[in-house]
């Protein structure tokens, strides 16, 4: 069984007053709150280690167990995702460099199209409307539902047998929607082409299994699953990396460098180490693995039937008040532990309504994000318009979130409403 | 030339000399008016960020109205 207040007391933030406020944080879709356990592991990295690691790199005894331990945090991620093998686990900045490394190395040429969705994370569409851009290829867009939600047909539609990728995101950062990326993935493959897809908010939610699911390339955010910053992960299937371009070359990622005739002859390594040029962030990984030992420890089942119960709460809470439109599916079994709402007047600005809850409320701060959560294209297409400054409100949850924090956040949104023209 | 945060600051002062006090709406509508300094994301997130810096320094006021916060510029920083 597990003990959510004991969970709860891993993250320091939340037990301090702020200005003399207790916080409520609803922002874990920016990024999710560190347990102590994950900088236990970066301090002991930077403690007691601080030597760098890695492929070909110095052999001596700090070096070898910080090689050791961040291949030790290498195992811990492909377990955490049912990779087959660690060495389909690279090591990135964060998802969005994982994204651009797909998108720029894949081999892509003209007559080729390249399929996504307007429900795309601007980290998940720009590197390939990029790519598009320099190949001439085209960039066809599957457009989400009013709703939000995926349409498998419309996949079918726009998917043949010239299309090299699809990409999408599994679970929305701004409607919440969880697309339907089995099927999408299996029509896919019917025509031969490469799924991407961003896991940034699905992965620290609910089990991942990139096996069972037959992914070929992901993408995860480890600080939005209690990591650190700074670090991400790219998953693919080792034969497809191997295929793929270097995306940035220097050191670590070559096996030699002849000079012969006068020219130099890189020998490049294999994956994952061909695409982790340079020295590496050793604290990140060891943190990225504490944080995955940490979620598994809960169970992510624990984690998402947890989660379920309170976005559900946070949905239907904010529906019933009949004074905000939400964003994405109604259905709360679609969707991912976010809401994101605007009043339906439009008198107030979405970073008023941020900052009342940041500081208006008494004895509370309530954290909310708000904006365009980097997804303007779907708002733009569903009528909200980012150039004019129209945004939403975004609350989002995890695993240090109560069911209290929800009650004293569904009071303070309806008095909100109140005070509101 | 001045930094990000900087330039936001002035683009807030320079709004609100256009309009005070002036609601977080209407100084957003206005930043088209001063495109080199109100820089950032369409959203206002970085003008906000300055409006609130102005405002724990004393310079601007800033008050919950039934429209959202109302800034009022009460003096002008020296910047230069
Ligand atoms: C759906 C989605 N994709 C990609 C990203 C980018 O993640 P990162 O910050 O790790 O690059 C985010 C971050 O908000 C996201 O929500």
């Amino acid at each position: 069984m597990v003990v959510w207040e004991r969970i709860r007391r891993d993250f320091p933030v939340l037990g301090q007053l702020y200005d003399g406020k207790s916080l409520i944080y609803f922002d874990s879709a920016c990024m999710a709150l560190k347990p102590v356990q994950v900088w236990e592991a970066m301090e002991y990295y930077y403690k007691y280690l601080g030597a760098c690691g890695g492929a070909g790199r110095s052999t001596h005894s700090l070096g070898s167990e910080t090689s050791m331990l961040t291949e030790d945090a290498r195992n811990k991620m492909a377990s955490f995702i049912n990779a087959e093998s660690p060495n389909e686990i690279i090591w990135t900045r964060n998802a969005t460099e994982g994204l651009n490394l797909v998108a720029a190395t894949i081999p892509l040429s003209k007559d080729e199209n390249v399929v996504t969705t307007t429900l795309e994370h601007h980290s998940g569409m720009l590197p390939f409307y990029k790519r598009c851009k320099e190949t001439g290829s085209e960039l066809r867009l599957v457009e989400a539902k009013e709703d939000g939600t995926l349409d498998p047909a419309d996949f079918e539609e726009k998917i043949d047998d010239k299309t090299k990728i699809v990409s999408f995101v599994h679970a929305s950062n701004l409607t919440g929607t969880v697309a339907p990326l089995e099927e999408v993935i299996k029509i896919a493959h019917e025509h031969d082409a490469l799924v991407v897809s961003d896991e940034a908010q699905f992965a620290p939610h609910q089990k991942l299994d990139v096996r069972d699911i037959d992914v070929d390339f992901c993408v995860l955010s480890v600080h939005k699953a209690c990591g650190p910053t700074g670090i991400g992960v790219l998953y693919g299937k080792y034969d497809l990396l191997k295929k793929l371009d270097m995306y940035m070359v220097g050191g670590d990622v070559i096996e030699d460098v002849v000079y012969e005739g006068g020219e130099v002859i890189p020998k490049y390594l294999p994956p994952p180490h061909k695409f982790e040029a340079g020295l590496q962030n050793y604290g990140g990984m060891l943190g990225a693995g504490a944080a995955v030992d940490y979620l598994q420890e809960i169970g992510m089942k624990n984690v998402h039937n947890r989660e379920q119960t309170f976005s559900r709460k946070l949905l239907e809470g904010i529906l019933e008040l009949e004074k905000f439109e939400v964003l994405g599916p109604l259905d709360y079994k679609q969707r991912a532990a976010l809401v994101s709402f605007r009043p339906e007047s439009d008198a107030v600005n979405h970073l008023d309504i941020t900052e009342y809850f940041n500081e208006m409320i008494p004895n509370y701060k309530i954290l909310m994000r708000s904006g365009n959560m980097c997804v303007h294209p779907f708002q733009y297409q569903i009528g909200i318009n980012p150039g004019k400054g129209e945004g939403v409100v975004r609350a989002s949850l995890y695993i240090y979130n109560t069911m209290n924090e929800i009650d004293i956040f569904l009071t303070e949104l309806e008095n909100f409403a109140k005070v509101i023209d | 030339m001045s930094n990000f945060k900087d330039r936001n600051i002035k683009c807030v002062i320079e709004i609100l000399k256009k309009q005070n006090p002036a609601t977080t709406k209407e100084i957003l509508a206005m930043r088209d008016l001063f495109p080199d300094l109100c820089a950032g994301c369409t959203s206002g997130g970085d003008v906000m960020l300055a409006g609130k810096e102005l405002a724990e320094q004393g310079y601007v006021e800033k008050k919950w109205t039934s429209v959202g916060f109302a800034w009022k510029l009460l003096k002008e920083p020296e910047i230069e």
